[in-house]
């Protein structure tokens, strides 16, 4: 019986280039890139999904060529001169050997970037409109523009043909300058490059085609574009057909990368990089219907998250080739394990957008649950088995950090216990997946916990560890994951209040006017008014940041406020809750400006306060006292990747050595707990 | 007096035992005709019989020396006893020799008594062979009696004289007299069969081994076999010779598994049907006093040499003709030298060819084959789709080479793909000058054959001979033991010759040259899963148990292994025609996996690596010895 999946392991043939598998990843940014080139760590990123399996891996979403359009926001490439072809000499070569193709994408990004970066010069566009999502107005470009950046094009196409990389890929999505030239939302030429369609195509056609003569018709160059900009201004879905028709019965493009929407306001980007709140491949028909125009492969990527979607868009023919480029931030290993028979061991992307958040706050791409990702050089994918003694760990707490603990141990070839005290594993991650849409978030426990119950981990649930229960299993190793509580923090009269954790557990029932004050500017606060306002109540959500939900990141923030906005959810930013008092049955909290200091009191029957978690720690001072290194992390150890000195200790004098990770130890974020967790035990 | 009466009696009973052979050799002397070498088969009996039956009989060596005893005991009276009849012989020397040969024969009729009364293993018939202990014992005490009365003259009154010979003369009737249809038939017709052996290359003397299907003529004008008249006659002559010991019962997978197939029984359906001569006359089953095929009750089946012998309501139910996976473990365990398989492929080509009544699922992967050349039906250029990151060389492009690895339609499994990943790895670690045929190999017709598909297999065959001709390569390597089987011993019938060596054997010459240098012990424990195409079929079970070996992993044996391993389930296109049983084959053969203790199975087939892993609940895991060869290496 063959399965839609099987579909997925077929090669793909793109002139003389075959594709192993219709699994790819797009070109992203990760903010890897260093100087403007793709080094060690960019490198590593990318080699292990060609050792995972994946037939091709496109790397440096939006790389630059030319020099007005830098490569230094979210540290990205710059393909503007030769010197980058040594770097791509190596990159190549590195993902070839493990069979996979490895393609990059070039862009000019026209008005979307910044100008007050790198080479400080001006950004150029169709028209001078202003971008919301940069905010920069550029300069209208005139003829000279027109022949150095086509050049410029050609010129970097040169650079990644001489540099082995198996294709290049444009970019024409996201408002980059081919797409605003395409736009009516943003050009407004009444030149041979305005005007009709046919005008607005031309400036692509002509970077094409300057493309295909520097590099002949052999190599393989592909588009990433739009199928429907999804804006009343924008480009229709019948545009963007022709558009697509019109390439590539030119002959210009190899293949058609297609995505929905585009990205130049905040809520336009969560869509285009859709979150757990939307099902799996929201825009797959999108990508259907431009297949039914052309007659080259088309790629799409959009929140494909599992094997089953991806092969039924494959086998179903809706795509050529499906990419899966955050479920292999999740795990690069999913085609080998698909190979293997073992797809239940895929870590799979819940959609939680941790990775492309980080980057729009300036961080590098990092997954919310595998915290080997982006961190190649120290942190295996594949956790290997201990050389040394096979050691006796107890594990206390079977959230995220406990769970992960529990599983490389496992995976090391240790025997492990794990005592959760509450009657299913999860932690707080299971607070967090009551609030609506964030319900994805189990994945991550879930996965963790299938993952240790097939490992051999003997599970404890509902068992309340004590200094005598861990003592009796005669650990050699202690890990204390205890997670953390959140706390009503020291405002005054801060007892009159109630925590966004006792709403989400239910401990609280919700009343009918509820003031929120979001003291961290995470999920927390957002995502436990949309869960209470959903249930009737009247809320408004205080906070002294700019904005509520400050912290959250780019794809999920808008999607917080969206459902907010919808609920009649009161957003109250720049407000400091500086006292509660109690009146009646009612509560007075008392909010003061941070630019006036003015006070003013909001009467309700409830106060919610988000202010974190402080670490359960009972336990972990109990244990403290008879554990050899005093609960100590060595440090230096810990960042070099060696083993624990008092774990090799433990070995000769029988007694434990006792670690303390995660919330346990100070209230941070689910990556901070299984990165402390993998880190840690790797090398135990 | 006395004397007399013993040796006219025992005349008497063997000049009637005679006359029924001769008139019994008229059921099997009605098959079709064979053409076999009587008087080399008669140069070869004592050899065939001394060497090749005592062969198998000595597996139970407490059987061999019951039958070595009771046989040779019995033998040797008869002569003294024919000689009896001449006044002059009749002294000390012959009464003396007499009540040895007797006293000998005694000694294994009590063997023979506590095996069927006192042991009573569950697969012998009962029925007749209830009375053969007493048969024996009358037969050897009471004429023991008789011959030392003679001895020391005779010294008991003549009437207790007289009644110890007619009671031995009863023994002696019942053993001599059902030599037509009692249990000692075996004594003739298993000789007979011997001298007439349809596959005289499987005797010590010969190969050793034939396992090879015979071609069928396509022109014939009725193609496989219908009813009984429709074997040859050293076939009916083979079933005829079976004693109903139980020994392919005990071996037979299906029966394990609760399948409607019991092998003995399928040859007493065989033999009972040939029982009537006259057109149109029916026999049933019902005084069959073994156990049945799982399932059907005594008593349903019936036919007559005439009538065809496959149908729902015919002498073989069409579920136990598609129960078999042709393992052979019948044959390997017949003391007889059945050829039960080559039986089974025979009915079916008739319901193949003629009837177009394959069941279940197999009838469409024929169509699959016929159309398509693969059982999958997918185009056959995707064989290679796993391998594109291997740049596989293709033979087309290289036009020779050393090894020409055949990939066989696991290559379409994404399971098959993971360990040929592994022998690809390994060959090209060990530098070996390799090629596939690529989109030129089809199906090498393995299962088309042993589902009576000969057409297909024929026309598979021919022109897979006719691409491999246009090559020149050294030998072909490949995973698959029914490819193995297939190409290296039914090839040949068709003109194609060439050296076919399983990846285990040549994985196993790559260490040994030092080509692939292992890391040192790998350490786990293994118990290794004999193919039957690759066993049985072809002799070779010590190639893959030195490899794991070689690769440091600690080897324990299943109870049933080498020649004498239980099948997965998934040979003959047993999979495929699907015939339920209480349980399946594979569970039952992971159960013997279980038992060993083992971390993992060893397997060195692509069916055999499906079927194992397909077995759910807790269980060793099934890995492909590349697999493990591959996690050895340096």
């Amino acid at each position: 019986m063959t399965s839609p999946v099987d579909a997925l392991l077929r090669p793909l043939k793109i002139k003389n280039l075959t594709i192993r598998n219709r699994i790819m990843s797009t070109s992203h940014a990760p903010s890897y890139g260093s100087d403007g080139k793709p080094k060690e760590r960019y490198q590593l990123y990318h080699e292990e999904k060609a050792k995972g399996g994946i037939g091709l891996t496109m790397f440096g979403g939006s790389s630059s060529v030319a020099v007005d359009s830098p490569a230094a926001p979210w540290n990205q490439i710059s393909v503007a001169d030769d010197s980058v072809i040594d770097h791509f000499r190596e990159f190549s070569d590195r993902v070839h050997q493990h069979g996979a193709a490895l393609m990059v994408q070039l862009t000019h990004m026209g008005r979307r970037t910044k100008w007050d970066t790198e080479n400080w010069l001006p950004t150029v566009s169709a028209s001078s409109k202003r971008e919301p999502a940069s905010r920069s107005i550029p300069k209208e470009m005139e003829d000279y523009d027109f022949k150095r950046i086509i050049g410029d094009y050609a010129a970097a196409a040169r650079r990644c043909k001489l540099g082995g990389l198996d294709g290049c890929e444009l970019s024409a999505a996201h408002g980059h300058l081919i797409d605003q030239f395409w736009s009516p939302s943003v050009n407004r030429r009444s030149d041979k490059y305005g005007g009709s369609l046919e005008n607005r195509m031309r400036f692509g056609i002509e970077v094409l085609e300057a493309m295909r003569a520097e590099v002949g018709d052999d190599y393989v160059i592909g588009m990433r574009m739009s199928a429907d900009e999804l804006i009343d201004d924008g480009l229709t879905h019948e545009d963007c057909l022709t558009i697509a028709r019109t390439y590539a019965e030119r002959g210009l493009v190899d293949f058609i990368n297609i995505l929905g929407g585009q990205a130049r306001d905040h809520l336009a980007h969560a869509i285009v990089l859709p979150n757990m709140s939307f099902p799996v491949a929201p825009f797959l028909a999108l990508a259907s219907a431009v297949k039914r125009e052309v007659g080259v492969p088309v790629f799409h990527a959009q929140r494909v998250t599992d094997l089953n979607t991806a092969g039924r868009a494959v086998a179903e023919g809706h795509v050529d080739m499906v990419a899966m480029t955050r479920a292999h931030i999740a795990d690069p290993h999913l085609v080998r394990k698909l190979m293997e028979g073992r797809v239940d061991d895929i870590r799979q992307c819940v959609g939680a957008g941790y990775c492309i958040d980080r980057i729009y706050a300036g961080g590098d791409a990092l997954c919310i649950q595998n915290a080997a990702t982006g961190r190649e050089r120290t942190m295996p994918h594949i956790i290997p088995k201990t050389t040394g003694p096979k050691r006796r760990f107890v594990v206390i707490g079977g959230g995220p950090a406990g769970l992960e603990a529990a599983r490389v141990a496992a995976e090391r070839g240790h025997s492990v216990v794990l005592f959760e005290r509450n009657a299913a594993t999860g932690g707080q991650v299971t607070i967090a997946a009551k609030a609506t849409w964030r319900e994805a978030l189990t994945g991550i426990t879930r996965w963790l916990t299938q993952q240790v119950v097939k490992l051999g981990v003997d599970l404890r649930l509902g068992v309340e560890a004590t200094e005598a229960l861990v003592a009796a299993e005669k650990p050699d190793v202690v890990i204390v994951a205890t997670g953390g509580t959140a706390t009503r923090g020291d405002v005054k009269g801060t007892e009159h209040a109630v925590t966004v954790t006792d709403m989400l557990t239910g401990a609280v029932e919700p009343a009918e006017s509820i003031l929120i004050y979001d003291g961290t500017g995470q999920h927390h606060a957002s995502s436990c008014a949309e869960y209470l306002a959903k249930r009737g109540a009247s809320v408004e959500i205080a906070t002294l940041d700019r904005m509520v939900g400050e912290e959250i990141g780019a794809t999920n923030q808008p999607i917080h406020l969206r459902e907010l906005y919808k609920l009649g959810v009161v957003l109250s930013p720049n407000l400091q809750l500086v006292e509660i008092y109690p009146e009646g049955n009612k509560r007075v909290a008392v909010l003061r400006n941070e630019f006036t200091h003015e006070e003013e009191e909001r009467l309700v029957d409830q106060v919610v306060v988000e202010f974190g978690t402080l670490p359960n720690d009972g336990l972990y001072f109990n244990l403290k006292d008879r554990a050899v290194n005093r609960g100590q992390t060595d440090l230096p150890a810990l960042l070099e990747g060696r083993a624990q000195p008092a774990v090799v200790k433990t070995a000769e004098s029988g007694d434990y050595a006792l670690f303390r990770i995660g919330d346990a130890v100070a209230g941070r974020n689910i990556h901070a707990a299984i990165y402390d967790a993998a880190r840690l035990v790797k090398d135990l | 007096m006395i004397a007399t009466a013993l040796s006219s009696l025992i005349l008497a009973t063997l000049a009637a035992g005679a006359v029924l052979a001769l008139q019994h050799a008229r059921r099997w002397r009605a098959g079709q005709p064979a053409g076999v070498d009587i008087v080399a088969g008669l140069k070869a009996l004592p050899g065939r019989y001394l060497v090749d039956v005592h062969h198998v009989v000595a597996r139970k060596s407490f059987n061999a020396r019951f039958h070595a005893l009771t046989a040779g005991g019995f033998l040797a009276s008869l002569p003294l006893l024919v000689l009896a009849a001449v006044p002059a012989l009749r002294g000390w020397l012959l009464w003396g020799l007499l009540a040895l040969a007797l006293a000998v024969m005694l000694g294994g009729a009590l063997m023979v008594g506590y095996r069927r009364r006192v042991e009573k293993p569950a697969e012998l018939s009962q029925g007749r062979f209830k009375r053969l202990p007493y048969a024996l014992l009358a037969y050897a005490a009471a004429f023991l009696v008789v011959a030392l009365d003679q001895l020391a003259g005779g010294v008991l009154p003549w009437p207790l004289a007289l009644a110890f010979v007619l009671a031995g003369a009863w023994g002696g009737a019942e053993l001599i007299l059902g030599v037509g249809r009692g249990p000692l038939k075996h004594a003739l017709n298993g000789a007979l069969h011997l001298v007439a052996h349809p596959r005289p290359a499987r005797f010590h003397d010969r190969a050793g081994r034939d396992t090879g299907l015979r071609p069928a003529d396509l022109e014939a004008p009725k193609l496989g076999s219908e009813r009984p008249l429709d074997f040859a006659w050293n076939r009916l002559l083979g079933f005829d010779a079976c004693v109903q010991c139980g020994r392919c019962e005990v071996a037979c997978p299906a029966y394990a598994a609760d399948l409607p197939l019991n092998p003995k029984k399928l040859i007493q359906d065989l033999v009972t049907a040939m029982d009537t001569a006259a057109d149109g006359e029916r026999r049933t089953d019902a005084s069959y006093a073994g156990h049945n095929h799982p399932g059907r009750p005594i008593g349903l089946a019936q036919g007559g040499a005439a009538l065809p012998l496959v149908g729902p309501g015919a002498m073989i139910h069409p579920d136990t003709l598609w129960a078999c996976t042709t393992c052979r473990a019948c044959v390997q365990e017949c003391p007889m030298m059945i050829e039960h398989v080559d039986a089974v492929i025979d009915l079916r080509r008739f319901q193949t060819l003629e009837l177009g009544a394959t069941p279940a699922k197999a009838a469409a992967v024929l169509e699959e084959l016929r159309v398509t050349d693969n059982p999958g039906g997918k185009p056959l250029a995707r064989r290679t789709d796993w391998a594109v990151d291997l740049n596989l060389p293709l033979l087309a492009e290289k036009g020779q080479c050393d090894v020409l690895l055949w990939l066989g339609d696991g290559a379409f499994d994404l399971r098959v793909q993971r360990s040929l990943r592994a022998l690809v790895g390994l060959m090209r670690r060990a530098g070996i000058d390799f090629a596939v045929l690529g989109e030129e190999e089809l199906d090498s017709g393995d299962v088309a054959r042993r589902l009576g598909d000969e057409a297909t297999f024929q026309d598979l065959a021919r022109r897979n001979i006719a691409t491999l001709s246009r090559y020149r390569f050294g030998r072909i390597v490949t995973a698959d033991p029914h490819a193995l089987h297939v190409i290296r011993n039914e090839y040949p019938s068709f003109g194609g010759h060439w050296t076919v060596t399983h990846h285990t054997a040549f994985l196993l010459e790559l260490v040994e040259s030092g080509k692939l240098t292992l890391k040192g012990p790998t350490g786990g424990s293994v118990t290794y899963h004999d193919p039957c195409y690759l066993g049985r079929y072809n002799g070779e079970i010590e190639a893959p148990r030195r490899l794991l070996d070689a690769i440091g992993l600690q080897r324990v044996e299943m109870e049933r292994s080498g020649l004498r391993s239980s099948c997965c389930g998934g040979g003959g296109g047993a999979p495929l025609t699907d015939v339920a049983g209480k349980r399946r084959i594979p569970d039952v053969r992971m159960d013997h996996a279980r038992a060993t203790g083992a971390e993992r199975v060893a397997v060195a087939c692509p069916t055999c690596t499906l079927m194992l892993e397909g077995v759910v609940g807790q269980r060793p895991a099934v890995a492909e010895i590349s697999e493990l060869v591959l996690e050895a290496v340096a």
